[in-house]
């Protein structure tokens, strides 16, 4: 495409949206309400996304050992325990350790652990943390297979809820957004069928003195894509002052109550904003492609 | 050259627009189709254009047989022509020079060649002066003079014309008339579909009447009516 051209359909593009104000304005206001409600609900799995994730990294493995190993036997079997695939980091609990452990855990009924010191009934063991938590099970089987386990500890069944649901989720996200995003296209096609109807006879004048489809589609695919930003743009503008002041207030009003914290801001509108812009591009671009394709045969 | 070979062209609902129709249009001839209104003559420039498929038959220009090219090469074959309405058909929110400017924007002229081409061409039809005036602001012949002037910016070998003078009263279809006459002398082919009967009597050029789908009269130099037709 020649720079000419392509300044032509910006120019062309420009005008139009300029040309028909409200109709504009009607377009826009219609990719924000689209985009607000794919905002709100991104918003809604990336924070359930993200308390899922904190709770599956803070999921461990204890590994129980026979008692009475020397030193030596422990630190081969820590080099071996690293090798093994999902195995992010281990940490050796001597039994006494252990002991002081739960004698703060039990915090007031710590009296009923006292006079254990003398002989000890825990046995060591290693703490092992994941990479990732799906791998739980591949680990713990390959661990069991070691010699001088007792037993493997993991919270399996808990596990396996939990990554069923966050992947229930992940999928009905990515379908309801999915979904969102075909409603706003026929939304805004419809909304530029009107301006691309009120240019009807200049499309028909543009195929008779020779333009080619993609010349007549230019400038509409132009005032797409812009009125598909200027609504991204809005939208994440919004959407990120109501994040910013929202998720304050939550953290001040619930912090005591819920373990889980949103996600932080900077993370959310570098995202939110991302997807919009790619979500705003697609609909203007689609949109228009759409609503011309009826007034281009001419 | 300008061939149709055995046209046929019938409509969705029955219609027959054109009867087994040939015709040869030379390079530099100036054809007037007359007939009354649904005779066919607007489906002949249709078809030119490729605004319509004929049903069968061949239809060749410029020794390119235009009903089998792809809808891709259409924009190329429009280009070698120029086409004039009997409504204009100018966009209202652009300059007279805009008009004439946004044919050659639109097959992607150098700008150059635009800032060269429009205003000699806004001269050739005598409206210098008012090229940055708008549509609404001009008489309906000045406006089929900037309509006229648009469709021979491209330099196309053919002008093709629907009912030029159709909104125009006489003195004004004279002015517009001798325009086309100009453009034909400077070896431009001239097909004008007509109603007009001052215009064709008066301008003494080839005349292929049309009725019904079928040529029923092809004459020289010929007037609205055939010889031997009563008046």
């Amino acid at each position: 495409m020649k720079i000419r051209t392509a300044k032509f359909f910006v120019k062309e593009g420009f005008g139009s949206l300029r040309k028909n104000k409200t109709m504009s304005a009607a377009s826009i206001s219609s990719v924000i309400a689209a985009l607000l409600v794919i905002s709100i609900f991104f918003i809604i799995v990336i924070n359930v996304d993200y308390a899922a994730s904190k709770l599956e990294s803070q999921i461990e493995m204890k590994v129980y050992l026979h008692d009475n190993l020397s030193e030596a036997i422990v630190s081969s079997m820590t080099k071996e325990l690293k090798t093994i695939s999902g195995v992010q980091d281990i940490q050796f609990i001597p039994k006494a350790q252990a002991l002081t452990d739960l004698n703060k855990q039990w915090g007031d009924n710590s009296y009923l652990l006292e006079g254990l010191e003398g002989d000890n009934p825990l046995p060591d063991s290693f703490k092992v943390t994941l990479t990732d938590p799906s791998k739980a099970n591949s680990v713990a089987l390959a661990i069991s297979s070691m010699s001088n386990i007792e037993r493997v500890v993991y919270g399996k069944e808990e596990l396996e809820k939990l990554l069923k649901t966050t992947y229930i989720l992940r999928v009905s996200s990515l379908v309801i957004i999915t979904i969102l995003v075909f409603i706003s296209i026929f939304i805004i096609s419809n909304t530029i069928k009107l301006t691309v109807y009120a240019r009807r006879r200049e499309i028909s004048i543009m195929k008779y003195v020779g333009a080619t489809d993609w010349f007549v589609r230019g400038p509409f695919i132009v005032e797409g894509i812009l009125l598909g930003l200027f609504g991204s743009f809005i939208t994440t503008l919004a959407v990120g002052i109501g994040y910013y002041y929202s998720s304050n207030l939550i953290k001040n009003q619930m912090i005591g109550l819920l373990s889980v914290t949103l996600m932080p801001f900077g993370e959310v509108i570098n995202s939110l904003a991302m997807l919009l812009t790619a979500v705003g591009l697609l609909i203007g671009i689609i949109g228009s492609f759409l609503s011309v394709r009826k007034f281009i045969k001419v | 050259m300008i061939q149709l070979i055995n046209v046929n062209k019938k409509f969705a609902n029955g219609h027959v627009a054109l009867n087994n129709v040939s015709l040869n249009i030379e390079n530099g001839e100036f054809v007037f189709l007359v007939g009354t209104s649904g005779a066919g003559k607007s489906t002949i420039i249709k078809l030119l254009m490729k605004e319509l498929e004929l049903d069968s038959g061949k239809i060749i220009v410029d020794d390119k047989d235009i009903t089998k090219i792809k809808r891709s090469h259409i924009p190329h074959l429009r280009r070698s022509m120029g086409v004039v309405f009997q409504d204009f058909r100018l966009l209202q929110d652009k300059t007279v020079y805009e008009n004439v400017a946004f044919a050659m924007d639109v097959v992607e002229a150098a700008s150059k060649d635009i800032r060269r081409q429009v205003p000699m061409m806004l001269g050739m039809v005598g409206l210098s002066k008012k090229s940055k005036q708008y549509p609404h602001q001009l008489s309906g012949g000045e406006q089929q003079r900037v309509s006229i002037a648009r469709a021979m910016v491209n330099s196309p070998s053919i002008l093709v014309a629907d009912e030029p003078t159709g909104n125009l009263d006489p003195e004004m279809s004279v002015e517009i008339m001798k325009l086309f006459s100009e453009i034909n002398q400077r070896g431009t082919t001239v097909i004008m579909a007509t109603h007009d009967l001052h215009i064709v009597d008066k301008m003494k050029k080839r005349v292929v009447e049309i009725n019904e789908g079928n040529i029923i009269r092809d004459e020289r130099r010929g007037g609205y009516f055939s010889e031997n037709q009563n008046r």
